[in-house]
């Protein structure tokens, strides 16, 4: 056979050149740092406060936006999450208290809030037909809250699948907390 | 008599190029195959590193029975190694750097003392070595006239899960060797290659309120937003000319498949049903696959866009919560056993829409997120066994699977 020398250069990575450094192409834990000319700024303003304004009205003496988000999380711990059977999204008996209790904070210490409704499954897997599990789930809450009163535009939706487990041993009583439908609050 | 042979003659043949036949090969039967190498640069640990990737190659494209013992010989020598004597074929290459870095690779395939095959490779670093490794496999079994191992060379994208609500996007090689993190920070799934040149890909980002489809460029990195909805947004397949999406959106919380047009951005509403459907797979331009709850369970249907009627594609298993197709045949994921505790729980299963054949493609663990190669010859697949995630090939025409375990981390989604 006649012997015939081929030389090529692999191809394949060469669409890799991009990825040359370590670093990822997209990080979405950082915000976009933009490098600006460097550029003289005004001096600080500064105020002095008199005996009388020094006095904190507000008993914790935390700002506006410190107490907003203490009282978010504290009212996310008295929502309670709601759990399911396995491969089903209806809400059972058990758990209409927790939604009657939900609504009614809903309606009153949380009624300035946005609700975010967040849907889960157990380890059953991780394809799309999971996460759609968990996302009915997430709408049947929200259904729920609803015909208890709460206003409809002012919840949102969104389902991790089995991706947000709180429990991650192979018992049936871990896979079942993590069935559930969390509720977070948002500004 | 006869005609009993020839039906049986007849059947046979019929039933030949049938993928949902197990192939079943004497292993004892396949040629013999050494690696010897001859390399003038590099350390032992990198030689080892490349002999061995290079080996399980040679044995994934499934011709050979390949030694896997590691020696060294001189390249020009007429001679193989006294213990290589009796192979079918020696496969000799020589590593060396160049004066710009590159790594350089000759190599040769002898039989019967006669150099069958020659080829030399070069590529700019070492530390992408294993793609050379995949060339010159896929070069071997095109010299050998087997049917094209294309995907070798293909990159696989996957998302790897690292913690609660906190994930990785993953550009990789088929055997996990090569790992370059595209995406990170936060929570971002479902990767799919934009095209079939692999230059770009859509993924779906949950660090804003509503779930969102983004689009990356691989060589710069630029990230396009493409689309938002509350409850979920996936990009389950993108058709061949790569000008159409089928995704999963939940505009209401409810959740549905959409053909959505890449050029005029906007999309159509392709299922209806109350309950769920999602990952729709394009069976053509005008038809798709799909998987729906509408039975109670989930399973896998088909349906004409713009057609109302449906109809049922796998009448096996439990609850067949994924698929992917490729031609005439289906792949899908099936829960074998209802006792969670069983070792045996999700098996992938291969049906032909064309016969009434139904192949199990795996037997223990739970496998998941099958992926066919464009070319049909082999599926790409999750395998979760003892606490393990690991990416898995299926050699649908040789019926081997061969498995390459993930480090940390739980494989979510892939694509190739």
């Amino acid at each position: 056979m006649k012997n015939i020398v081929l030389t090529s250069v692999v191809t394949a990575l060469l669409v890799f050149s991009g990825c040359s450094s370590k670093d990822p192409i997209v990080d979405e834990s950082a915000t976009e740092v933009v490098a600006q000319p460097a550029q003289e700024v005004a001096s600080v303003d500064t105020e002095t406060v008199g005996k009388d304004d020094a006095s904190v009205t507000s008993e914790n003496g935390m700002s506006g936006a410190d107490s907003n988000e203490m009282t978010m999380a504290n009212l996310e711990k008295e929502m309670l999450s709601v759990y399911f059977d396995f491969d089903k999204f209806n809400i059972t008996s058990q758990m209409q208290t927790k939604i009657a209790n939900d609504a009614t904070l809903a309606k009153t210490s949380a009624n300035s809030f946005m609700i975010k409704l967040e849907g889960n499954c157990d380890e059953w897997g991780s394809d799309e037909y999971n996460f759609a599990l968990g996302l009915k789930r997430a709408n049947a809450v929200k259904n729920a809250l609803v015909s208890e009163g709460v206003d409809a535009n002012r919840i949102t939706m969104v389902s991790y699948g089995e991706s947000n487990a709180v429990c991650s041993d192979k018992t049936k009583e871990c896979w079942a907390k993590n069935r559930r439908v969390d509720f977070k609050l948002l500004p | 008599m006869k005609i009993v042979f020839i039906w049986l003659f007849l059947l046979s043949y019929a039933f030949a190029s049938d993928a949902t036949i197990e192939v079943i090969k004497k292993v004892e039967s396949l040629p013999t195959l050494a690696v010897e190498d001859s390399s003038i640069s590099y350390d032992d640990t990198f030689k080892l590193e490349f002999f061995k990737t290079l080996v399980s190659d040679l044995n994934v494209i499934s011709l050979f029975n390949v030694d896997r013992h590691y020696r060294e010989t001189h390249f020009n020598d007429t001679n193989v190694i006294t213990d290589n004597k009796d192979m079918n074929y020696v496969l000799r290459y020589k590593m060396f750097e160049d004066d710009d870095g590159a790594l350089n690779i000759e190599t040769k395939l002898i039989s019967n003392s006669a150099n069958v095959f020659i080829k030399n490779y070069k590529i700019s670093s070492k530390n992408v070595y294993m793609f050379v490794a995949h060339a010159i496999a896929f070069d071997i079994n095109e010299f050998m006239g087997a049917p094209s191992v294309a995907w070798m060379k293909n990159k696989v994208i996957f998302s790897r899960v690292i913690d609660a609500k906190l994930s990785e996007i993953v550009l990789s090689d088929y055997t996990l060797n090569y790992q370059h993190v595209l995406v990170k920070g936060g929570f971002n799934v479902f990767p799919k290659w934009a095209n079939k040149n692999q230059d770009a890909f859509y993924y779906t980002s949950f660090n804003s309120t509503k779930p969102t489809l983004k689009r990356v460029k691989l060589s710069t990195g630029v990230t396009e937003t493409i689309i938002s909805s509350d409850g979920m947004m996936i990009c389950s397949d993108v058709s061949v000319d790569a000008n159409n999406l089928l995704l999963t959106m939940a505009p209401n919380g409810q959740p549905d498949i959409y053909i959505y047009n890449v050029n005029t951005k906007k999309y159509k509403r392709v299922t209806t049903y109350g309950g769920i459907d999602v990952n729709g797979q394009f069976l053509d331009d005008e038809n798709i696959v799909f998987i729906s709850g509408r039975l109670g369970y989930p399973n896998v249907f088909s349906k004409k866009i713009g057609s109302s009627s449906v109809e049922q594609m796998v009448y096996y298993g439990k609850s067949n919560a994924a698929c992917s197709v490729n031609g005439e045949y289906i792949v899908y994921k099936a829960r074998e056993s209802s006792n969670a505790f069983s070792e045996n729980t999700f098996n992938l299963h291969l049906i032909s829409t064309k016969t009434n054949f139904i192949r199990r493609l795996t037997a223990t663990g739970v496998n998941e997120f099958p992926r066919f190669s464009k070319d049909g010859d082999a599926i790409l697949f999750i395998k979760n066994y003892k606490e393990q995630s690991a990416l898995g090939i299926i050699r649908l025409n040789h019926n081997k699977n061969y498995l390459f375990p993930l480090k940390y981390g739980k494989i979510q989604s892939l694509d190739w």
